[in-house]
């Protein structure tokens, strides 16, 4: 198991192993925050490499790696990155404090890279100057795409990341005394049916051969001897002490409450706005038949079976700041991605097919003869939608608003893609809880965003069972007898 | 050349409607006031009164009422229903189920004591206040019919009206309908399969066979 920033370099690695005489090796690469928990609790991996110290040291303290074996086995650098078409550029770490960028794109506060950056910035004392202007997301990689689409002005990755993605240009490195140098030590498991072979492989990664590669991609080589250096990790080293963990949220400005607050204000907010939308498109799709209706039927419905991360990234397409329709919004001073108005715009379009099914159901199942009866008697079609069809299709419509609410509420894909993960602005529950499990201390404070989300959720789906109970009553008016 | 005499609804219906069964075709003018269509379920009786009220969209051919056109295929003449302003009472009643017996009454925009003078003269004062769906059948047919009058309806077009009354109720409803359509000139087309119902309210009979109308050689067959 491997850090997903190795993913180019390893099999490349592997092979060369292999060539050796090694025996044939799998990898599995994700995130460092996710491989560690997993190794811990039993994935049978026989060698990990971790992106960063922490981390490692977490593993060793735990149990899960032969603390006797780690050994880091390349070191990266960090990087300002900004698009590659970008006039002009900051210089160096210092003049970020005053350059003009309105944007400046981390990883999430508990990834390593989003770790490092924010070290960095500290390291020279910019951070409280470009700390506003930080937009964090998840993975290196997705702090890479916003900078490469100009949704952000710069960034700070890693140098191999930076070298892979040719829609951006490195302005400058972290490489003064003081940045954090990012690590990758490797250790084998102790729950290895081969330590033997993991010890040699170990071994090789240290080897010329292995260096020479790492160099080629643009790792620098390991070191000797146990790392050390000064990598802020929250409350990784005594992970149950509650002081600590306090602390930590302290530190990864991670306050519960304000995410639950945030939900609500989506939720609220994507149900409010998208209520005409949905009322027209469910009465529409209901009673009207014209060319093109399947059509617009499936692209109403596709977010339901799109993963949402994909219609966060169509989204953020259309809307960022580089396209037609986002400048001319942003124009209008009206900026969606990274925004509090962005993260109901996801949970709207993700809840919308939700909405729009329950409303339309409900005027197939309004017998259209009220409607008859009113024109008849004298009232044209407006005021008869209004006082008749509207009223009947009143508890429909709300099972719609109930359901897209807790829709929302559950909201995460599409989200982290057009709004990123930023705590106080676009950080809802489902976001915090995925960013709290990122970092091990946090495990046990997600249980109050864990409860919230679960009693929203219940809440919110005994109002649709309420609503569709009423809804059938008033619809035996007619038909009973 | 509707001029001659006063008699007469007025009414000219020549059109066809394509049914999922048999197509209706009419070509009918009736000569008194108050005409009752008799015919088996299914013959389309219901069907015609729609296109009366403005409410078959597949209805093709003419239909005039006095000197108006309300349906003209030839020139795209097609009179939505709310500028007919027939009095229409479905044969189910339809009664709107989120509203009170006093608001479905005075729908139309007839005011608390109209609404209350027509409550009382159907036996339903005592209703007013209740939602549909505490009614019976035929307390709920008495509310579509009062609500149709309240409209202050040009036509009157009864589907079935009497159905679930029964006979003694029958007769003092139908005796209420009389006198309102001769108090207020209004001319009415009833539908039913019941000739008691005919002899109660028209003063001519027509029966409506096989899609086709044609005028009833008095009660015999």
């Amino acid at each position: 198991m491997a850090a997903s920033s190795l993913q180019d370099v390893l099999p490349v690695v592997a092979r060369a192993w292999e060539a050796a005489g090694g025996e044939p090796i799998r990898f599995s690469f994700d995130a460092t925050s996710r491989l560690a928990p997993q190794i811990l609790s039993g994935a049978p991996a026989d060698v990990f490499i971790s992106a960063d110290e922490a981390w490692m040291r977490w593993l060793g303290d735990g149990g899960g790696v032969d603390p006797a074996s780690i050994r880091v086995v390349a070191t990266n650098q960090l990087v300002f990155v900004v698009p590659s078409g970008a006039s002009d550029s900051p210089t160096g770490p210092r003049s970020l404090a005053t350059a003009d960028l309105e944007r400046v794109a981390l990883a999430g506060e508990n990834v390593p890279a989003g770790r490092y950056a924010r070290a960095a910035l500290e390291s020279v004392g910019v951070w409280p100057q470009v700390q506003p202007r930080v937009v964090r997301g998840g993975t290196v990689r997705g702090t890479l795409e916003w900078v490469a689409r100009g949704e952000a002005d710069g960034g700070i990755v890693y140098r191999t990341d930076a070298l892979v993605e040719d829609r951006v240009r490195i302005a400058f490195a972290f490489d003064e005394a003081g940045s954090p140098s990012p690590s990758y030590p490797a250790a084998a498991t102790t729950r290895t049916e081969y330590p033997e072979t993991a010890r040699a492989f170990l071994d090789f990664l240290r080897g010329a051969e292995t260096l020479a590669l790492l160099d080629a991609s643009g790792f620098g080589p390991g070191v000797a001897g146990s790392p050390s250096g000064p990598i802020p990790a929250p409350g990784l080293d005594r992970p149950s002490s509650p002081a600590q963990r306090s602390s930590s949220e302290g530190s990864t400005g991670l306050d519960p409450w304000s995410a639950v607050r945030l939900s609500l204000i989506v939720a609220f907010s994507a149900v409010l706005l998208g209520l005409i939308p949905a009322v027209s498109m469910g009465w529409l799709l209901a009673r009207r038949d014209f060319i093109g209706k399947s059509f617009v039927s499936m692209i109403v419905m596709a977010p339901l079976v799109v993963p949402p991360v994909v219609t966060g990234f169509l989204l953020l397409t259309v809307l960022g700041r580089e396209s037609v329709l986002g400048g001319w919004l942003s124009a209008m001073g009206l900026s969606i991605p990274f925004t509090l108005l962005g993260a109901t715009l996801a949970a709207l379009v993700v809840g919308f097919p939700l909405y729009v099914m329950a409303i339309r159901a409900v005027f197939d199942t309004v017998d259209r003869r009220f409607e008859e009866v009113s024109w008849t008697l004298g009232v044209p079609k407006a005021p008869t939608f209004r006082r008749i069809s509207l009223p009947l299709a009143l508890p429909g419509i709300a099972a719609g608003a109930v359901l897209a609410f807790a829709r929302s509420l559950g909201e995460f894909g599409a989200t982290v893609v057009l709004a990123g993960n930023m705590e106080g602005e676009t950080r809802t529950i489902a976001l915090a809880v995925y960013s709290l499990l990122e970092s091990p201390s946090g495990r046990s404070s997600t249980w109050i965003l864990v409860v919230a989300s679960v009693l929203l959720s219940l809440v919110a789906l005994l109002g649709f069972e309420g609503l569709s109970r009423w809804q059938r009553r008033r619809m035996e008016d007619h038909h009973g007898r | 050349m509707d001029a001659e005499g006063g008699s007469g609804s007025g009414l000219h219906v020549q059109i066809h409607v394509p049914l999922d069964a048999i197509d209706l075709d009419v070509d009918w003018r009736p000569e008194c006031d108050h005409v009752a269509i008799l015919g088996p379920s299914g013959s389309g009786k219901s069907t015609l009164l729609r296109a009366l009220a403005g409410l078959e969209p597949k209805a093709e051919g003419r239909v005039s009422f006095g000197e108006e056109v309300w349906l003209d295929s030839s020139s795209d003449v097609a009179k939505p229903p709310w500028e007919r302003r027939v009095g229409w009472v479905p044969q189910d009643a339809l009664l709107f189920p989120h509203l009170s017996l006093r608001e479905n009454l005075g729908y139309a925009g007839a005011d608390t004591s109209e609404v209350e003078r027509m409550a009382k003269s159907l036996f339903l004062t005592d209703l007013l206040d209740r939602r549909p769906r505490f009614l019976s059948g035929g307390e709920r047919q008495r509310v579509a019919l009062g609500r149709a009058l309240l409209s202050g309806p040009r036509l009157l077009l009864l589907d079935e009206p009497f159905s679930a009354l029964d006979r003694p109720l029958r007769s003092e409803i139908a005796a209420m309908v009389r006198g309102f359509v001769r108090d207020n000139g209004t001319p009415m087309v009833l539908v039913s399969h019941d000739e008691h119902d005919a002899e109660l309210l028209a003063d001519e009979r027509w029966v409506l066979v096989g899609g086709t109308l044609t005028a009833d050689g008095r009660s015999g067959s």
